[in-house]
Formats: C-alpha cells, structure tokens, sequence
C-alpha cells in the first residue's frame, strides 16, 4: 500500500516538472523584459544605506558596484543608448557606493570612462573623481583623470596643468607626467591629447567590456589624429587650409582619408580639430529581423 | 576558582563543537569563500579589496550566526531542559556557572574561527596567485589585525547573550534581545553621527527627547561600529594603534561590566 502511494507521489513530481519548467523559463523571460524596460533601478541613499548595511559597507559597496556594471552592460549588449535618466542613476550609484566605501578604485574608472566620454557630463565626474583625491591620498591617477578632463573637455588649461602636476608629485606616477601637462597644453583639445589619455587608461583596465569602448574610441582618435598630423603638414607647406579633406588625399599628405570606426564622415573645425558626425557614439541597430 | 570556570568552560566547549548547526555554519562560510574566488575576476581594478571585503564578511558573518544559533541554545539549554538544577547542585558558584560559561562560548568562537580563518587565508593567497598586479594595497597584518576586532566583536556579543540568558526565561526572547542589541549597536554611530551633521548645517533638526534617547542608548549599548575594521583591512590603510587600543579596552570594560551585572542578577535568580 506504501509502496502504491509513492509511486503516485513519484508520478506527481514527474508530472509537475515539465510544469515547472515551464514556468521557471516563461518567469526568466518576462525579468529579461521588464529589466529591459526599466529606465533606472531604485537607489537607496547613502545617508540609509550606510546604516542599512549593519556593518557590511565594503560588501554593500561591492555589490552595487556589479548592479551598475551589470545594468550599463545589458544596455551596451541591448545596443540601447543610455537615457538622460539613466546616467542619473549612474552618476547617484556612483555616489552612493564612493559614499560607502570612498577608498573603493573601480568606480572612479567607470566614471572616467562612461560619464565623460558618453554622458559629456564632466562636471559631475570630476566631482566625484576628487572625492576620490580627497580619500586615495596616494593615488596619482585620479588628480591625473580630472586634470585631463579640465585640459581635454572643459579647455581649462590652468586647472589641467595645476592638476597634472598635483598628480606628479605623487609616489609611483610616472616620469613623463611633469612634462606631460606642457604637452597636453601645446596639444590643448586636439585628439593626440585623448590618444595619450586612452592608452595610459587602458593599460590600467581588465574589464573586456570597457576596454572594447575605449579601444574603438582610441581606434577612431588616432585616426582622427592622423588627419590632424597631415592637416597641419598641409598648412606648414602650404600657408594655407585645406577647403576640403579630400584635398589631403589628392595632394599627398594623406593615403587615403581613413575610415570613422562609428561609421561617421569626418569634418574639419574651425580651431584646426578634426570631427565625426558620428560623435564617436555607437548607433543603435535599427533593422529589427 | 580558575580552575573551576575552566572546567566548566571545557565542558561548555565541547558541547558546542559537537553541534550539528556548527557544519551548517562551517559550509555557508566556505560557500562565500568559494564564491569571492569566482566573482572577483567581475572587477575591474581593486580585486585585492573586494576579496577582502568578502573574506572578512564570511568571517563576522559565520560568527554572527555562532553566537545567535550555537551560543543562545548553549546558553538555554540548561534552563530550558531544567539540568541546571543538577549543574548548580555541583560545587561552584552562580558566579562562576556565569564566567565559565562564557569561557566556553569564547573558546566554541575561537575554535571556529581558527578553522575559517585558515580557509580564508587559503582563499586570499590563491585569488592574490590569480591575479598577483591587483593586489597593491593589500597587508597581511592589517587583514589580521581586523580579524582580531570581528572576534572581539563576537566576544562582546556573547556577553550580551549571557547578560540576557540571565535575566529572561526563554531562548527566544534572549534572541530577539541580542539581535536587537546588535543591530542597534553596529547601526547607532551612523544615525548619531547624521544627525549631528545635519544639525551642524541645520537641515533636520532632531528634538531634544530624541538626542537625549540616542547618547542614553550609546551608553548602554556598546558601539559595535567602533571594532569594524573591514575598510581599513580592505584597502591596507595605515592603522591608528591608539585607536585600537582604546577600542579594545572600551570592549573589554563593557564584557566585565556586563558579566558582573549578570553574575549578581542570576545569584538573585529562582529557578521552578
């Protein structure tokens, strides 16, 4: 009689399995959807969540390290361009988890690499970045970060240099850093400056993810640099500005005018600097199969 | 009368190693330590941190759950199974039944910790192996010394349960009681503090009831914050010794003051 009713309880279990698995799939698929469409995640303040965190601080800050890398990955992978809203988000995270642990190294390189170069809010970054020089008192690459914003995106020459050399003075910088902010100076917003920059942050980087951002956006600055170096040949022999880059090409100075890794065309700026109409974004797939 | 609470601390001792939950603690602690290897290749730059931070969290974790689930049944066993009355028939003192049972706890935590912490030192050497440049501000001696503080961290929460074993009459409510101490306590520096900043730029001001409830709470409850050394040990940071020495004074103050108060509570204690 035992024996008869757990075969039926066996039978129930094999029955309610494909049920479950079912169910198990349909409930993953409908998380990857509405994670999908969610526009931010919740946030719990510093104030809350250095109290919420009994303790674990280091652990909590850790955790909401991945959210973030983790949220910004699936919108990379999803080809979803960030909203306004959601570099919010980025930049209140990245508050919350340098509040939490504010000797914490990776956030800081995330907000150099995301919230500069994709966002353009580099006031913000660089209020957070020196929260960090106020902490990592030893660091030289953060007062480096936000020297090379000042030089590169706010064209403020005076801080950069000031900011640079702050960074010199640090233990373990490298030699080339005091005259690296007479370079950057000469340089000013020209590519060759965010050439140098990329490189020194990628030798820096073990994340794949960031890394393949910041090796196109190096990929389409040399090229950009490239023109630059054979623009200002073309005035030195010259004496004159090329009408059109095409001129490059046709008189010599360049190969061929290289190819924009974003898929843009390249344009000249009044100040000598070379620009893309794709900005250096990535475009959004927009054929749907 | 030493040797009396040490026997009484052995005996408590291995009661406590011979607890089943014991294993259960011992496999979630090697679970995190297990994990922390795999996750922390997902970081970017500060790995030696995050594997820190995860080393260090199994270990006050794992000891949170000794001292709530190992420490309180050791502790109420006695009395709630009536042996007490057996036990006290023996030649010792309340007083001394109080000390060595604490003892006991102690040496149940210190040998518990001892076995997690070599697997945590093997966790740390193999994850420092993997990835030998991500390890820069990462020391041996200040990984050590935070250690040190979550078990006297864990020793002032036993005193708490002793203290509450005491006076109440089921394992349950000196449960509840411990766990509230311990969450006010690692919680209360954060709130004292806010509120203090807050007041300073004048956002929120806290009454004058609630100001005076907090410092009476932060006398009676000891600042756990204070023995939280995770960060320090995380990122290497240089430590302060005077302000380790006055914290693990503070602590031990607070463990005698608080077992004395249950030594003369539990003398004045009936048992049906």
């Amino acid at each position: 009689m035992a024996g008869q009713r757990s075969k039926w309880l066996w039978l129930l279990i094999v029955l309610l399995l494909p049920v479950y698995a079912q169910l198990h799939t349909g409930s993953w698929a409908q998380r990857a959807e509405l994670r999908q469409s969610q526009s931010v995640g919740f946030l719990v303040p510093s104030q809350f969540s250095r109290v919420l965190a009994c303790g674990y601080k280091g652990l909590l800050a850790d955790y909401q390290f991945l959210r973030i890398l983790t949220f910004f990955g699936d919108r990379s992978l999803n080809q979803q361009p960030p909203t306004a809203e959601d570099w919010d988000y980025f930049r209140d995270s990245i508050d919350v988890i340098t509040d939490l642990d504010p000797w914490f190294y990776d956030p800081y390189v995330l907000t150099e690499g995301l919230l500069t170069w994709d966002a353009g809010r580099i006031e913000e970054a660089n209020a957070l970045l020196a929260k960090g020089v106020r902490y990592r008192t030893n660091d030289w690459r953060l007062p480096y970060y936000i020297g090379f914003n000042n030089f590169f995106f706010l064209k403020d020459h005076a801080a950069g240099a000031e900011y640079i050399m702050k960074a010199a003075r640090l233990p373990g910088s490298p030699s080339y850093l005091p005259t690296l902010a007479a370079r950057l100076a000469y340089y000013g917003g020209k590519s060759q400056t965010a050439v140098l920059f990329l490189k020194q942050m990628l030798a820096e980087n073990s994340d794949e993810r960031l890394a393949r951002r910041l090796q196109l956006r190096l990929l389409a600055l040399e090229r950009a640099a490239q023109i630059e170096d054979a623009l200002q040949c073309f005035r030195h022999d010259q004496q004159r500005d090329v009408v059109k880059l095409s001129e490059l090409v046709s008189s010599g100075y360049l190969e061929s005018l290289p190819e924009d890794p974003y898929g843009g065309r390249w344009g000249i700026l009044k100040n000598g600097r070379v620009f893309s109409t794709s900005k250096f974004v990535e475009k959004k797939k927009t054929d749907v199969e | 009368m030493m040797q009396r609470v040490w026997a009484l601390a052995l005996v408590t001792c291995k009661e406590g190693i011979r607890d089943r939950s014991l294993y259960g603690i011992f496999l979630f602690a090697l679970f995190v330590l297990g994990l922390n290897i795999a996750v922390a290749g997902f970081f970017m730059r500060d790995l030696g941190k995050v594997t820190v931070d995860m080393n260090l969290a199994a270990l006050s974790f794992a000891g949170l759950l000794l001292v709530f689930f190992i420490a309180i049944n050791l502790m109420a066993k006695d009395i709630d199974k009536k042996t007490i009355h057996l036990v006290l028939s023996k030649p010792f003192s309340r007083g001394e039944y109080i000390w060595g049972k604490y003892v006991g706890l102690l040496l149940v935590i210190l040998f518990a910790q001892a076995v997690l912490l070599l697997f945590s030192c093997a966790t740390i050497a193999s994850v420092h192996a993997m990835y030998p440049n991500y390890f820069a501000g990462f020391s041996w001696l200040v990984f050590f010394v935070a250690v040190f503080f979550v078990y006297l961290q864990q020793a002032l929460l036993c005193a708490i349960v002793v203290f509450f074993s005491a006076i109440t009459s089921t394992s349950f409510i000196t449960l509840i009681f411990s766990m509230a101490s311990y969450i006010v306590g690692i919680s209360l520096e954060e709130v004292v503090f806010y509120l203090r900043s807050q007041a300073a730029t004048q956002e929120v001001v806290a009454s004058a009831a609630l100001q005076r409830t907090l410092e009476v709470v932060s006398w009676l409850v000891p600042n756990f914050a204070a023995f939280d050394l995770k960060l320090e040990a995380a990122h290497g940071l240089a430590l302060d010794w005077t302000r380790l020495g006055v914290t693990c004074g503070y602590g031990v103050m607070y463990i005698v003051i608080l077992l004395l108060l249950a030594s003369l509570i539990f003398k004045r204690r009936e048992f049906n």
